[in-house]
């Protein structure tokens, strides 16, 4: 975000001269716009719930989990959570804390930026390769000691269930509604629903990002070569886009997941495959203006190579309007996710909040309102949060609202 | 103008063609295969019965051919003019035949039958829907405008938004769970377009032995009331906010000054000037609409059951019926490719500055 920022002030976008001789140190155009989304409290709300449900994906099995933190028993101590921590906790932690140092301390050079990414995915790896936890188990001797009193002193997290405890031992009722012991009550299959929701949010979060990253990333290659040559590449690309655009994008979607197998990582590349032309159509539109501007031609001159010309040049002089409809496009993406969950062609074997909402009506007709109510209002909380910051960012960049 | 609407129209075959291409290929090269599912559902695991159908397949489909053989073949079956294709699967001599789109693999019925079956309920559906959402939508949007920043442009803002993020699946389901379920109120029906008795009922409401019979006419509105309002309420959010914003800028304009100085009364100021002038951005959106109520109406027919073409499209999908979902893409496509060149039409209808000369 900050390499962003220092970026978009070399464009001539960032053209307040005021402001610049007030402050010793300018803000990019990008900061000043996030400093006047930060203002509204709509936004504020959205970015609100957008963190709860960061610290609730990054912590879920500190905050949801069966297994004790530690326990002692016969005269021993256990720390079962740690031991059941899965490849993806374990990565999920280091890039938060590294995420945190960055923060914190804010390197100023982009070296520093690598050397963090490359610890980052150094780290992973390791993880991966490294950790291999036992896998869910229904009846661990932890989580029997535990729950049956004979250990000594047991340390639990807020939430004793996990999301693939299915409960067998406990007698409990299946779908019973909300209760003390689960707050939101009790899933299809006997599992608790919060701690389901919590570990839901992942995946929610994971494919909005990701996915519109992809989308983002493809749209803005194909916009900008298109918008910057012109000519044949144009036509063909804008075919391209007019071919995508027209396939109702969710039989599309279903083509893609019918057909190949249905996983987190396919799913997030497919969803960003269908969802590019809008950035593509916006970049194309910003560099057919671009590309006859002083600058460009005076990095043409110099010598810069073309990619460095489109992408460091031209691309964060025309990324604004591609920033408002990313915001928008992680909420169609979270939606696009549940809705192919809910109709049962989405993730398999992974809680998903589509896929709890599906639940929602058993066999033979019963309606059980808890695990309609949650998983869906937790959805729409998700889109909502990305719709208002979405608004809040176009009214930002809207010059016409900004003379007001 | 003549000109253009015919270069637009034929520029949508080549579209058209891309759009069947991208789907055709993406089936044909998942794992399976056209026709796998078909496969496994039939034989199971005796291998003999395994092979007489995909004997079959091979004959009727040509599936054991090349990718792009298959696809030739596919695109001559749907021309008019092209090969014939004889009952046993050999082509005979070029020239004019009736266009087809093939036979369902799943249920060994031509799919020109099936949508004839199906596109009614989804065209009925969708053209509820779409008045109310226009209707819904500009009217709200011209009274939010009227007095921007006042009591009901603030509450109309809010729930604008809030609808629009409102997934049609959980407001689905939680219609139907709260307001037709057996445990809650029983209010409406489940599931379908209609009652299995409606079909003898006379077409009116009318009273047997002093009991009110409903009629086929109200049957069919009182299983429509839920759906429509899944399928609506979101477009008609979009559209209130599209038309609050489009009459803001034109009041803001200097025609509006002009005609306020003129003495005009408000009203004709409001639906003569601004409303009109405002209907532009409003044409712009039209077509989006209706290719996303045909989206939603997958996922509203779904969860209501109705058997339409968008059911009809997600069954195939997974059963990876290559004739059907060809169709119903192709069907699609179309849709949303005529309502584009609409657009531009209406466009220079409306706006005499537009013109495509």
């Amino acid at each position: 975000m900050t390499e962003l920022g220092t970026i978009a002030m070399e464009g001539p976008s960032d053209a307040h001269p005021a402001t610049a001789q007030v402050a010793l140190e300018s803000k990019g155009f990008l900061r000043q716009t996030l400093a006047t989304v930060g203002k509204r409290y709509t936004a504020r709300l959205g970015l609100v719930w957008i963190a709860i449900l960061a610290f609730c994906a990054v912590f879920a099995p500190f905050i949801a989990n069966s297994m004790p933190i530690a326990m002692k028993w016969k005269n021993q101590w256990y720390f079962p959570l740690f031991r059941f921590l899965t490849p993806a906790d374990v990565i999920l932690q280091i890039v938060f804390w590294t995420g945190i140092i960055v923060y914190v301390y804010r390197p100023r050079s982009s070296l520093h930026l690598i050397v963090l990414v490359s610890v980052i995915l150094l780290l992973s790896i390791l993880a991966q390769m490294l950790i291999h936890p036992p896998g869910p188990q229904k009846y661990s001797e932890y989580l029997l000691a535990s729950r049956s009193g004979k250990a000594q002193s047991v340390w639990t997290v807020p939430i004793r269930y996990s999301p693939e405890d299915h409960m067998d031992d406990l007698q409990q009722l299946r779908n019973s509604p909300p209760s003390v012991h689960h707050l939101l009550g009790i899933t299809n299959g006997k599992a608790d629903l919060l701690s389901n929701m919590i570990y839901a949010s992942r995946i929610a979060l994971s494919i909005g990002f990701i996915s519109t990253g992809i989308a983002v990333v493809i749209g803005c290659t194909l916009g900008g070569l298109m918008g910057y040559y012109g000519g044949i590449i144009d036509l063909l690309g804008m075919r391209l886009a007019e071919i995508f655009n027209a396939i109702p994008t969710l039989l599309l979607l279903l083509c893609f997941v019918a057909v190949f197998e249905p996983n987190l990582y396919y799913m997030m590349a497919i969803i960003g495959l269908t969802s590019w032309v809008g950035y593509a159509t916006f970049v194309r539109a910003e560099f057919l203006s671009l590309r006859d501007r002083d600058f460009v031609h005076a990095a043409r001159a110099a010598g810069i190579p073309t990619w460095s010309i489109l992408f460091r040049h031209m691309l964060p002089n025309g990324i604004t309007p591609v920033l408002v409809s990313a915001s928008f496009g992680v909420a169609g993406a979270i939606l696009a996710e549940s809705t192919l969950s809910f109709l049962g062609i989405g993730l398999t074997g992974e809680a998903s909040w589509g896929g709890l909402l599906n639940e929602a009506t058993g066999e033979g007709g019963n309606f059980y309102w808890w695990i309609a109510l949650y998983p869906g209002l937790a959805i729409f909380l998700t889109v909502f949060a990305y719709n208002l910051i979405g608004e809040a960012l176009r009214d930002a960049l809207d010059p016409k609202l900004l003379k007001q | 103008m003549l000109n253009y609407v015919i270069r637009r129209i034929l520029l949508m075959f080549p579209t058209l063609l891309g759009i069947t291409a991208l789907v055709f290929f993406v089936m044909a090269y998942s794992p399976g295969g056209i026709g796998g599912q078909a496969l496994e559902a039939d034989a199971g695991s005796d291998s003999a019965v395994a092979a007489k159908i995909r004997e079959y397949y091979e004959k009727r489909y040509g599936i054991h051919k090349p990718k792009i053989v298959q696809f030739g073949r596919w695109l001559n079956q749907i021309s008019p003019l092209g090969l014939e294709i004889k009952d046993d699967g050999s082509l005979g001599h070029f020239g004019f035949k009736a266009p087809s789109l093939g036979d369902s693999m799943e249920q060994n019925r031509p799919v020109m039958h099936l949508i004839r079956e199906r596109l009614p309920l989804t065209l009925l559906l969708n053209l509820v829907s779409i008045p109310i959402v226009y209707i819904l939508g500009v009217a709200t949007g011209i009274q939010a405008a009227k007095k921007r920043g006042g009591m009901f442009d603030t509450v109309s803002n809010a729930t604008q938004l809030a609808m629009w993020s409102v997934p049609t699946i959980w407001a689905g389901v939680m219609l139907i769970g709260l307001l037709a379920s057996r445990q809650y109120l029983k209010l409406f029906p489940t599931s379908g377009l209609y009652e299995v008795e409606a079909a003898h009922m006379a077409f009116l409401p009318h009273m047997v032995n002093h009991v009110l019979v409903r009629g086929y006419l109200l049957d069919v509105i009182w299983h429509l009331i839920l759906p429509v309002i899944c399928l609506s309420y979101g477009s008609s959010a979009f559209l209130t906010k599209l038309t609050r914003g489009s009459m803001l800028e034109n009041l803001g304009a200097d025609y509006t000054r002009t005609a306020r100085a003129k003495g005009l009364p408000e009203n004709v100021i409001l639906y003569r000037h601004v409303l009109r002038n405002s209907t532009l951005a409003l044409i712009t959106v039209a077509a989006g609409i209706l290719p996303s109520m045909l989206g939603g109406s997958i996922v509203v027919e779904w969860i209501f059951g109705i058997p339409g073409m968008g059911q009809l499209g997600v069954h195939a999908v997974q059963f990876r019926d290559r004739e059907v979902v060809l169709a119903v893409t192709l069907i699609g496509g179309f849709v949303s490719l005529a309502s584009q060149v609409l657009r531009d039409i209406l466009y220079a209808l409306a706006d005499p500055r537009v013109s495509y000369e």
